[in-house]
């Protein structure tokens, strides 16, 4: 078993991965991948890539359809990965 | 007795499509964001009435340049954007490069993968003792297949063919092959209509992707996140298993060229991998991803920099559009 992210870690790298330069963005557990401008084709690649490094894990497109929220995106790679 | 590769020239199509033009025509797209991430600042695409044979053929008379033409004895032809249903674009490129009569010939349908199983191709027909001077073109204008206003492919793909020509030799100089195939990725890369099963349709509808791209089912498909996926899951796993069976170790090798699909992507699997940067060729910033030229180009152009040169360890490793993929260590 991989060692448990804790979940400013993953928000770090999520923001890494959007490539959010803007420091007044805050990112939460709640905020909505789909209204943030940063959230698009490219930054999705950024994503997966991250989720493999961490969790060797491959989530599929259909499912990546799904994620509005962080916390959800955090549910679908699995809640075992995380320190809550 | 072996087979060793000889020479290779390609041939980019001259009109090209830059990311300033790319920038008018897609207002929210960002040129810098692009060229950083996707890697690529222009990409060579054909006019209206230009082919992948007219391409193929102008690679085929460069290489056939500087290499006596009546030696060829098997002519290999890549593309998945054909002249016609039938005949194969190989019969054509016979007469049109004035190659003998008496040599075989035939298309193969792949894309990315499609220099390797080129190679695989050559080194059997010649160890087998069936041919000994081969000709291998691959050539690709998937331009023609996507939409106007698809954003994401059009950012990415650009037009190319390249020669290669492989050839009987005292040693083995083209390694051990794995190769691989998945058909059930095969809807994540794409032009639905225009074959048989779904005929080319004049009214069909637009289909709005999230990225802000347009497409139809007449056009080219690409699901990114999930061919990202596979190759994540079966890059890694190929360059290993090439490795092994050639028995040498990545250290081993001199130079490392996988196919240019896009620098985030090449990036990331160089990353997850281990290999050095020095070792690893990326560079698609003035071609594009050409498909099944790719490979062949990267060769020509480490070559003529210099940055391999004669007896180098090359490992080259093919994936894409199938699923297919494949891998071989190449000896310069």
């Amino acid at each position: 078993m991989m060692e448990k992210m804790k979940i400013e870690d993953f928000i770090n790298d999520l923001k890494d991965a959007l490539d959010i330069e803007n420091e007044n963005i805050e990112i939460s557990l709640k905020t909505n991948l789909k209204e943030l401008e940063e959230y698009d084709s490219l930054s999705l690649l950024s994503i997966i890539a991250m989720i493999d490094k961490n969790f060797c894990k491959q989530i599929p497109s259909s499912d990546f359809a799904k994620v509005t929220t962080v916390r959800s995106l955090i549910k679908l790679i699995g809640k075992e990965y995380f320190i809550i | 007795m072996g087979a060793r590769l000889i020479n290779i020239e390609y041939y980019l199509p001259d009109k090209i499509l830059t990311n300033h033009q790319l920038a008018k025509q897609f207002p929210d797209w960002s040129s810098e964001k692009i060229e950083k991430k996707v890697g690529v600042k222009e990409r060579h695409i054909v006019r209206e009435n230009e082919t992948a044979l007219d391409l193929a053929l102008i690679a085929g008379k460069k290489i056939l340049k500087n290499y006596d033409k009546d030696k060829i004895d098997f002519l290999l032809f890549c593309t998945q954007s054909p002249e016609y249903y039938l005949p194969s674009g190989a019969c054509i490129l016979q007469d049109r490069l004035d190659l003998n009569k008496t040599i075989g010939a035939f298309d193969y349908n792949l894309g990315c993968s499609g220099f390797v199983y080129g190679l695989a191709l050559a080194k059997s027909l010649i160890t087998s003792k069936i041919a000994t001077n081969i000709l291998l073109i691959t050539s690709e204008t998937y331009t023609k297949h996507i939409h106007s206003k698809d954003k994401g492919n059009k950012t990415i793909f650009g037009d190319a063919a390249a020669a290669t020509i492989i050839e009987k030799s005292e040693t083995e100089k083209i390694g051990e092959f794995v190769l691989g195939t998945d058909g059930s990725g095969y809807k994540n890369l794409i032009v639905p209509n225009g074959g048989l099963r779904n005929r080319y349709n004049n009214n069909v509808k637009e289909i709005y992707e999230g990225s802000g791209s347009i497409r139809t089912d007449n056009n080219l498909y690409m699901n990114g996140p999930e061919i990202f996926n596979f190759t994540i899951k079966v890059v890694p796993k190929v360059a290993s298993k090439t490795l092994e069976k050639n028995k040498i170790s990545l250290e081993g090798v001199d130079y490392i060229i996988f196919h240019q699909a896009n620098k985030y992507m090449n990036d990331y699997l160089r990353k997850k991998i281990g290999i050095s940067k020095e070792k690893y060729y990326s560079n698609l910033l003035y071609t594009g991803n050409t498909v099944s030229s790719t490979i062949p180009i990267a060769i020509k152009d480490s070559l003529d920099n210099e940055i391999i040169k004669k007896n180098d360890k090359v490992l080259i490793i093919a994936f894409g559009v199938g699923y297919s993929w494949g891998g071989t260590i190449i000896k310069i």
